[in-house]
């Protein structure tokens, strides 16, 4: 079975529709065959049985659910995501003011795990059963065994002691005055506009939970990255290489960690789904006011919409990591490339 | 060739075990692993003749005794309401580890059974296994797990069925894999020559095959459960006050951050000591079985 890459995407990108469908239609019958009457819900207890049946019908509550789905697939495809019930306006809006400060955190936090997971994990394989081996294989099982939120609590005790000064919750300090830019990263925003000092206080905010989020994933990838090392020193072409006498040094860095990028992306793109979940975790202990806090407090809430909203949030955001980690594989990995030639 | 000779088929059985048992006994980590576990259970099994306050698990309170740092009388300090911290850790461990059996219970058979049959009959089975894995995959657990005991009502019950409800597709998917690989053997066919039916083949030549994997994957499961129990219950989902549970007091304990550190630190350390434990004694048994994962 040879297949062109781009056709190997396209049917990537087939599957991830099929699964987004399925996990649409799961969370849209959880959502409605719950106890409890959304109408009823979203008027509180007050309103009249006459007002509740006013709005069920406006609400479509009384046709068959298969007819409630798919008039809320057609609508989410235009960017309708109905009202949410807590905030009095369309999630989309919502959503469009709480995703930026998540992305922001989950991009900062795999730059972090793949800055530090990778070298350290290509140092533990270099010096296999050393000493920095085994503190490497310490503080990997730590970042697999900690509970994200010991973790991320732990930052903050840490930092308020010995760090006074540094921003333990939000995303910027109060004092600094920002109207908000066209991206919603503050990161960015900071730099379009020319304010450098938003920017670096952004930064400075963005430290502790990004180092906390990537926690789990640095110690996952710092595993896998060693392993693959390890068992690809032992591949044939690299003891080729070294009989040729090719510096250590360019075998690594030239040939071997290319090679062993593979397995660390595959697994950074499965961990993705966890990455999400501890990032309601983060954000919740950070006070961040993301996507995931919204997520949470529709949770609490009951708001149907906005949870409906959130899971499949979540769900594009899994698909969308699993396709970047595909295509990145296919352009490090020559072997994927070449397939139509041979 | 009068020395060579013929092991019958218990003596080649003890060997074998002995072989393991040796591996795992050499293995720090593996020692390591299983002595937390039995001091976890142990503890659990005794808290109410163990702890010195076996009463602080109920609704009392001291108020002469809040905020108490950790000292001889309260070795992990008292909490808001004046009640020992190390009695209600104590306790908070019988939660984890209903969770673990709750979930684990359920899923691991369930998912044998289907991943046996999946990967042995092919067909419907099998598609559906990978369909509902690759749905799951996308979906963060934990947001479906939020979501599922909320929709619910918030309280251990539901947050056990949440979990159950996602977390079988893992172990299906596992024994799909070994058990498919299996049925290809020769001894599967030679079984199915000899007039062996499809529930013998199924249990009693495939199945004893996948308890290595099946062990070990649970082992490390029971971590992440715990993990996973104690993530939610932070988060609000948990058993309903005052019933000690892990999360909850760490969740309780932040709001009187950084000042009485204790409060969080302690049950929060009591968590990583169990899935510490867990993931030693699975990291120890994958080297016994000698299996991949």
């Amino acid at each position: 079975m040879q297949q062109h890459p781009l056709v190997a995407i396209l049917t990537r990108i087939g599957t991830f529709v099929l699964v987004m469908i399925a996990l649409s239609i799961m969370i849209f019958v959880l959502a409605r065959i719950v106890p409890g009457d959304p109408a009823r819900m979203a008027l509180g207890p007050s309103a009249t049985s006459d007002q509740v049946q006013a709005v069920r019908l406006q609400m479509g509550l009384d046709q068959p659910l298969v007819v409630q789905y798919l008039d809320y697939a057609g609508k989410a495809l235009r960017g309708d995501l109905g009202m949410s019930l807590v905030s009095q306006r369309p999630v989309i809006t919502d959503l469009a003011q709480t995703v930026p400060a998540t992305l922001e955190l989950v991009f900062v936090s795999v730059v972090f795990m793949f800055v530090v997971a990778v070298p350290l994990g290509v140092v533990m394989a270099h010096y296999r059963d050393r000493t920095i081996d085994h503190v490497g294989r310490l503080l990997s099982l730590t970042g697999v065994i900690i509970p994200s939120f010991l973790f991320a609590i732990t930052l903050q005790l840490v930092a308020a002691r010995f760090m006074s000064g540094w921003p333990i919750i939000g995303r910027l300090d109060h004092d600094i005055s920002w109207g908000g830019g066209p991206t919603g990263l503050l990161l960015l925003d900071g730099l379009l506009a020319g304010r450098l000092d938003v920017t670096l206080n952004a930064l400075q905010h963005l430290i502790l939970p990004a180092f906390a989020l990537s926690m789990a994933g640095i110690g996952q990838i710092t595993r896998i990255t060693r392993s693959a090392m390890i068992e690809n020193q032992r591949k044939d072409h690299v003891l080729t290489l070294k009989s040729f006498g090719v510096p250590e040094r360019v075998i690594i860095f030239k040939y071997l960690l290319k090679l062993s990028s593979i397995a660390p992306l595959t697994i950074m793109g499965l961990e993705f789904a966890s990455l999400i979940g501890n990032a309601f975790v983060i954000e919740m202990v950070f006070a961040w006011g993301g996507f995931a806090s919204y997520g949470l407090t529709s949770i609490l809430q009951k708001d149907l919409n906005a949870v409906t909203a959130v899971v499949l949030v979540a769900g594009l955001f899994f698909i969308i990591a699993n396709l970047i980690v595909d295509i990145l594989i296919t352009v490090i990995d020559p072997r994927l490339r070449r397939k139509e030639a041979r | 060739m009068a020395d060579m000779k013929v092991l019958d088929a218990s003596e080649r059985g003890l060997s074998a075990s002995y072989m393991m048992w040796y591996r795992f006994s050499r293995n720090p980590a593996a020692v390591i692993g299983t002595l937390i576990i039995l001091s976890v259970l142990f503890l659990a099994a005794f808290a109410p003749w163990l702890t010195p306050y076996p009463k602080h698990v109920g609704a009392v309170v001291d108020f002469r005794a809040r905020h108490l740092p950790p000292d001889a009388a309260h070795w992990f300090g008292t909490d808001k309401a004046g009640r020992d911290i190390f009695s209600r850790t104590i306790f908070g461990l019988r939660i984890s580890l209903l969770l673990v059996v709750g979930v684990l219970g359920i899923s691991v058979p369930v998912g044998a059974v289907l991943g046996l049959m999946a990967g042995y009959f092919g067909g419907w089975a099998e598609k559906l296994i990978s369909g509902l894995t690759n749905v799951m995959l996308a979906m963060p657990p934990l947001v479906m797990a939020l979501a599922v005991s909320n929709l619910l009502e918030p309280n251990l019950m539901n947050a056990m069925i949440a979990i159950t409800l996602l977390w079988w597709t893992w172990h299906a998917r596992l024994i799909y894999t070994v058990s498919k690989s299996i049925a290809s053997e020769d001894y599967i066919e030679a079984a199915r020559l000899a007039g062996a039916g499809p529930v013998h083949i199924l249990f009693r030549e495939i199945l004893p095959n996948c308890i290595p994997v099946i062990s070990v994957k649970t082992t490390l499961d029971a971590a992440f459960v715990i993990l996973f129990g104690a993530t939610l219950s932070f988060l609000g989902f948990g058993v309903k006050p005052p019933i000690p549970d892990l999360g909850s007091m760490v969740a309780d304990g932040r709001q009187f951050m950084p000042d009485y550190w204790w409060e969080v630190l302690c049950p929060g350390l009591a968590v990583l000591y169990v899935t510490l434990g867990f993931n030693l004694l699975g990291d120890g048994l994958r080297d016994m079985f000698d299996v991949e994962s």
